[in-house]
């Protein structure tokens, strides 16, 4: 009897807490649902009045507005290289300081792993002025590698692969000794197929951060034909599009968030389990 | 038939080479500027009278300028509003658009760091003439006597009335124009009564999110007044008897209910179209999108709207504040071309001005405000005054843009009850003399 009530509490227990689940869920969906519905309403009803959401007429003008607008494509491309490539050199430089500070003994190591560290500390915003002026002695802006190279130096990167080549036990690097393996093949062959889910989790928020990113690529590709998608399609906004270019204003919203929304799509199952994983240990 | 398509053919070819050699005769120069961008609508549209709005029109502008100009392309390079981070980059980086829009309060911090081309010898021989400009215009552009900018509009404060509203209120005259305060006693009657005949508050107001009412409706307040709070160039002067009268009567507007408060500028753009208040204090630039919705049937501005320069308080002056758009000229190596182009461009602008005027702002000559095509736009013969009463602050003053960030913060606080009126305009006063200070 007892074994029964218990069964039934935790039953309620558990629906309680999944209505509560999928009560935030709603709560946090309803910004991008409303962005989405909004998107398909013109603008000058919307500057009237944004209750007009919940009735037809809808239209797909504004999307249709955003595919005619000369530089988008080019700005797609543009966001698409840039974020390519800081992941590729965030996954590519993590991964290698990460296995030297994990595995390699030389002196100084705690203390420059630290500093790596500090680098979390440091806002963009404190540098960005040293950093513009820097690439602009190089004659460097405008150029791809100005927008990805800074995005290169990611601390969280490092501290990330760091911790996860620590994880795996170091009887495995022996074996591979043991069987004449270099330090490189070690770190190739062997330790790093093992920390794909931590790369895949790494890549994926460093895609979406040099997707999303907009304060550098503002100051530096300032030349339409370099803007990315976020400085690009900002730069089509009319001075008052808040109130009279809402439903162009959301079209471009949802149409900027579409590659993150895919991206996330297919990489989904390794997102919940990084993020699962770090909630366990 | 073979013949004939060799023949279409070559033709095809020799047009095409034409067309490149004649395009490449051509100066190209690039013209960074807000506004948005609106291809799919005027992408091609080189007839401006069908544009509308300011992207629209700019954009309309821009196609016929090069459809026209047998010397010179304008690459438009379009920024996110206002686009003075991205402007500053470029020119520090050595890579300025030749031609920037800038707002005129902005021009002394350029102009005064040496990085914009005075315009006074390009414009004579271009034969722009300058007495021309309106006094507004004119002080805008000039700094320290010379003309660095091309204006290209003034836009104001002004008062956006629903007269349906107005006359369920009965503050309406025997010809249906509105019955407007003279005095502050007379707003806040007119307000209270506005209020008990029709329920709702007499003012919209955009109190949330963003501080342009209060800077704006303040120096218009001290305007009135004539108070010269920034006597001294380098330092304001908000400790006046009129800066207090000026805060006390927003608090007063505030806690006697004859507001809306909490909407920031969307909410109250969309508040007053839908006729939730009488008068909502805004620019300009909004005259064309509420005449439109005035002319439909079953809305709450149907045939009852009016915008109207806004109404002298205080007995001093009919002044109100003001600013401008511009066009500059950014300090780089120029060949002879480019510059010549670029002041081709320019007086295209200055000759179609009054296109422009047709998005709500101001038109920035003498002439085109006296004209019967300017007067015959709506409203505009009600407003054209705030040509010469729109008032900047002194060309002088730098960090303008900061400046009525700071201002506006400040005069809020004491407007929502915050801070005391005292200790608001104090510290305005401390914060804007420290940013002065600093300012080079």
């Amino acid at each position: 009897m007892a074994a029964s009530e218990h069964i039934v509490g935790r039953g309620i227990g558990n629906k309680l807490i999944l209505f509560t689940v999928v009560l935030v869920a709603v709560i946090w969906m309803l910004p991008i649902a409303w962005a989405v519905i909004l998107s398909f309403k013109s603008n000058a009803e919307l500057m009237i009045s944004t209750g007009s959401a919940f009735h037809p007429p809808y239209t797909i003008k504004n999307y249709a507005d955003i595919f005619q607008t000369s530089g988008v494509f080019r700005w797609l491309w543009n966001s698409t290289v840039v974020s390519v490539g800081v992941t590729a050199g965030i996954l590519i430089l993590s991964s290698l300081a990460g296995y030297g500070f994990a595995r390699a003994e030389f002196k100084g190591r705690d203390v420059i792993f630290v500093l790596v560290l500090l680098g979390l500390a440091v806002p963009e915003q404190a540098v960005i002025i040293a950093r513009h002026q820097m690439f602009s002695d190089l004659k460097m802006h405008n150029t791809y590698p100005a927008i990805i190279l800074p995005g290169l130096s990611s601390a969280f990167g490092v501290f990330l692969m760091t911790q996860y080549f620590k994880a795996i036990p170091k009887d495995i690097d022996e074996a591979a000794m043991l069987d004449n393996a270099s330090r490189f093949k070690i770190f190739w062959k062997v330790l790093l197929p093992l920390t794909i889910p931590a790369q895949a989790t790494l890549g994926i928020f460093s895609f979406l951060g040099a997707w999303n990113d907009y304060l550098w690529p503002l100051i530096s590709a300032t030349k339409p034909e370099m803007f990315t998608i976020t400085v690009g399609i900002a730069s089509t906004q009319t001075n008052f599009a808040q109130s009279e270019g809402l439903g162009f204003l959301m079209a471009q919203a949802v149409f900027a968030g579409l590659p993150v929304f895919i991206v996330y799509l297919f990489f989904q199952k390794y997102i919940v389990r990084a993020v699962a994983g770090a909630a366990i240990s | 038939m073979r013949k004939l398509t060799t023949a279409l053919l070559a033709g095809l070819v020799v047009t095409a080479g034409a067309g490149a050699a004649f395009a490449a005769d051509k100066t190209e120069i690039s013209v960074s500027r807000f506004f948005g961008a609106c291809e799919a609508d005027y992408g091609t549209v080189t007839d401006v009278t069908k544009a509308n709005g300011e992207c629209g029109i700019i954009t309309a502008l821009t196609n016929k300028f090069n459809a026209e100009s047998t010397t010179t392309v304008v690459k438009p390079e379009i920024v996110e509003w206002p686009g003075y981070d991205q402007l500053t980059a470029r020119i520090r980086s050595g890579e300025p658009p030749v031609i920037s829009v800038m707002h005129e309060a902005v021009i002394s911090d350029y102009s005064s760091r040496g990085l914009l081309e005075p315009l006074d010898d390009d414009f004579a021989k271009a034969g722009i003439d300058i007495n021309d400009m309106t006094d507004a215009a004119r002080q805008g552009v000039s700094k320290d006597g010379k003309i660095y900018a091309m204006p290209f509009d003034t836009h104001t404060w002004l008062w956006h009335i629903n007269l349906n509203l107005f006359k369920q209120a009965g503050l309406l005259d025997e010809a249906g124009k509105p019955i407007l305060p003279k005095s502050t006693d007379e707003l806040f009657k007119q307000a209270e009564q506005f209020k008990e005949k029709t329920g709702k508050p007499y003012f919209i107001s955009t109190l949330a999110n963003e501080t342009a009412f209060y800077t704006r409706t303040f120096d218009t307040l001290l305007y009135q007044q004539n108070a010269d709070f920034f006597a001294d160039p380098n330092k304001v002067n908000f400790s006046s008897p009129e800066a207090k009268t000026a805060a006390q009567l927003l608090a007063d507007i505030y806690s006697k209910d004859l507001t809306t408060k909490n909407q920031d500028y969307a909410a109250s753009v969309s508040s007053f179209a839908a006729g939730e208040g009488g008068v909502f204090i805004c620019g300009t630039w909004l005259i064309d999108s509420y005449f439109q919705e005035s002319k439909k049937e079953g809305v709450a501005l149907s045939n009852g709207y009016a915008a109207t320069a806004f109404p002298q308080i205080y007995p001093g002056s009919p002044r109100v504040w003001a600013d401008g758009h511009s066009w500059v000229l950014l300090k780089q190596d120029l060949t002879d071309a480019q510059r010549a182009s670029a002041i081709e461009f320019m007086k295209f602008l200055w000759d179609n001005n009054y296109e422009w005027a047709r998005t709500g702002h101001l038109p920035i000559r003498k002439s085109i405000i006296d004209s019967a095509e300017f007067k015959g736009l709506p409203y505009r013969a009600d407003i054209a005054s705030l040509a010469i009463n729109g008032t900047a602050l002194p060309s002088a003053v730098k960090r303008q843009f900061s400046i009525q960030d700071i201002e506006g913060e400040e005069v809020g606080s004491a407007m929502r009850g915050d801070k005391t009126i005292d200790a608001a305009l104090t510290d305005a006063e401390t914060r804007i003399n420290e940013l002065l200070a600093n300012a080079k």
